[in-house]
């Protein structure tokens, strides 16, 4: 098989610039900047890892799938929050790749944070799975319609854009009502007041300053936004 | 009890949830982020064993055990649609009967069905297609899979570091005694004392041993993944031939995966997704799928299989998939090293059992494996577990 010829061009440097923290060691935190050398299909995590293996091998972030199923990877891009896998590092055009832990959570060292309040009001046995979207042509099937997991990847990412969360820190967040209202979806009525109860609580959707970051940031079009206003006419009605 | 210490956090959570439970003492240390290396970043299929019948029954009869194990212990982190296997071509159709022998062989349900019938389960496929075979392939949630064995295994007492790397083992001539890391957190070197150390670093486990002075039959496979936006299928659509480059399509949540390239590499960590095995899998994936051709990627990736070293197969795509657990007393002279290499995601649960039971037998216990019927705590409560929920 004959491959097309690619021209080598000489692979632009880029500076990441990343807030350094070391509980203790580099402490309180700093910026640090490494060049990388990259080309068009290197994304923020890729960045990274080049870093991790041939700069400074106590780098600290979190990663795992690195196609956006997983959302460990998250963190705050120039200034905004988003996936380091699917961030393409020549797609920011920037010179400078500023990198920044996620706001409001705490942190275990450099970009990666620790989750645990992220899963305070997400109740663990909620279900991550849902009816998929048919799709186009298909026979409905007979039994068994095909399921799929939730779109929601707990990346943290609309935590960390929200003003309201960041003021206040009873506020029970964007993610976590989200998945609210994705679980009302899949219990019977008695459940589904109490969870809705859960909503109208002092620390649910009435703290929701309509910001709308969260529906901004996501990455997996989860519009957190969106299912706080229907919680919103639930609680109303 | 005796306590072990487990280098890895990827198959390294299924074996630490697995000696949990028989009641040892339990710290696995994990140089970055848990599932950070092979074991988080697959394509995410729970093999149903059929891409391993025509060359690798032991893996396929594994996998198949293992499928139907997981989909009960951990079904909240499984898509449960199904694979096909299709034919589009008459090569493809002559390996047809050696496919239905083989899955039948070993222990593995076929429904073969019509191209019509194919086509209105998944109208996405190619039409061209001559034949089709449904299997019970499933689609795993590669992070909250294995994480559900974390959080099990934290909550029953197993002490989890991140972020903690291996920089040596600790010898006391023959004997390992414990390990030597480095906590990126701190900067501080400490010595982790052990009866017994569990090498379970997967493509990284020949660094481990060979801080023992010794060497294990591993060589590291990388191969590259594309996600792209859209689910094309609801079920894995697999080409029916024995597995090769770009002949596999996954779908997760709202993504579909096309995989997967494969070489062999010395390695592990200078792994890079050259751009010529993106643009194959496209035209690859696309005459399973053909809409697959003009979509964009949405994600470029790599990972290290652990691969069994071999001497006769150089074809990565031929090595088995099967693991092998290894006593270095026995091996090479070393006490209190165990090393557990090769093997998947989808057998992580066997893996760990066998691994577990030759440290029984090493620590002189007869403590029998209760992983295949324990159903395990949703992975959210690896966090919540620090609330003292």
């Amino acid at each position: 098989m004959k491959s097309e010829t690619t021209e080598k061009k000489p692979s632009p440097q880029i500076e990441f610039r990343i807030e350094r923290y070391k509980p203790g060691l580099i402490d309180p935190p700093r910026f640090q900047s490494f060049r990388v050398a990259v080309d068009d299909q290197m994304s923020v995590l890729d960045g990274l890892e080049q870093i991790r293996l041939r700069q400074d091998a106590g780098l600290m972030y979190r990663h795992s799938c690195h196609h956006s199923a997983c959302g460990t990877c998250a963190c705050r891009i120039n200034g905004i929050e988003r996936l380091a896998c699917t961030t393409l590092i020549l797609s920011l055009n920037t010179e400078t790749v500023v990198l920044e832990p996620l706001h409001g959570f705490p942190r275990l060292g450099d970009l990666a944070v620790e989750m645990t309040p992220f899963y305070r009001d997400i109740d663990p046995a909620w279900s991550l799975l849902t009816p998929a979207e048919s799709i186009e042509g298909a026979a409905e099937p007979a039994a068994d319609p095909p399921l799929r997991l939730e779109a929601c990847i707990e990346c943290g990412c609309c935590v960390s854009s929200c003003p309201a969360a960041h003021r206040n820190a009873e506020f029970m967040g964007p993610a976590a009502l989200a998945a609210l209202h994705r679980q009302m979806a899949k219990v019977d009525s008695p459940r589904q007041r109490d969870l809705l109860a859960a909503a109208a609580s002092p620390r649910g959707e009435r703290l929701c300053e309509r910001a709308l970051n969260c529906s901004r940031v996501c990455p997996t079009d989860v519009y957190p936004a969106r299912h706080i206003a229907d919680l919103r006419r639930l609680v109303k009605a | 009890m005796e306590h072990i210490l487990i280098i890895g956090g990827g198959v390294g959570g299924a074996l630490a949830h697995d000696l949990t439970l028989r009641g040892y003492r339990v710290t696995l240390v994990e140089r970055g982020e848990l599932l950070s290396g092979t074991t988080g970043r697959h394509h995410g299929l729970l093999h149903s064993g059929g891409r391993y019948v025509f060359h690798d029954a032991e893996t396929a009869r594994e996998c198949y055990e293992e499928n139907r194990i997981l989909r009960h212990i951990a079904s909240e982190a499984i898509e449960p649609n199904g694979g096909l296997f299709i034919a589009l071509n008459e090569e493809d159709i002559s390996h047809q009967d050696r496919f239905l022998e083989g899955c039948n062989a070993a222990g593995i349900p076929t429904a073969p069905l019509s191209p019509r019938q194919a086509m209105s389960r998944e109208p996405a496929l190619n039409p061209a297609l001559l034949a089709a075979v449904g299997v019970p392939d499933a689609v795993m949630d590669a992070w909250r899979l294995a994480m559900a064995f974390f959080a099990t295994a934290r909550a029953n007492g197993a002490a989890i570091r991140t972020f903690c790397e291996v920089t040596d083992l600790k010898m006391l001539g023959r004997q390992v005694a414990g390990v030597r890391v480095i906590d990126h957190r701190s900067g501080l070197s400490e010595t982790i004392g052990a009866d017994l150390v569990v090498n379970a670093a997967g493509p990284w486990s020949g660094r481990i041993a060979a801080m023992a002075g010794i060497g294990v039959p591993i060589q590291p496979g990388p191969g590259v993944m594309v996600a792209v936006r859209g689910r094309v299928t609801q079920a894995v659509v697999n080409r029916l031939h024995p597995a090769g480059e770009g002949d596999i399509i996954v779908p997760q949540r709202r993504l579909s995966v096309l995989g997967t390239t494969a070489w062999l590499a010395d390695d592990p960590d200078q792994v890079t997704a050259p751009a010529e095995h993106v643009a194959r899998l496209f035209s690859l994936c696309a005459e399973l799928v053909p809409a697959v051709a003009a979509m964009a990627p949405h994600a470029v990736w790599s990972a290290s299989r652990p691969l069994l070293q071999s001497s006769q197969d150089q074809d990565p795509f031929a090595i088995s998939r099967t693991f092998d657990c290894f006593d270095h007393a026995a091996r090479d002279g070393i006490e209190g090293l165990v090393t557990l290499i090769g093997g998947k995601a989808t057998t992580m649960r066997a893996m760990a059992e066998q691994t577990a039971d030759l440290i029984g037998r090493k620590t002189g216990r007869d403590i029998a494996c209760h992983t295949r019927e324990t159903i395990l705590l949703p992975y959210r409560r690896y966090w919540r577990g620090d609330m003292g929920n």
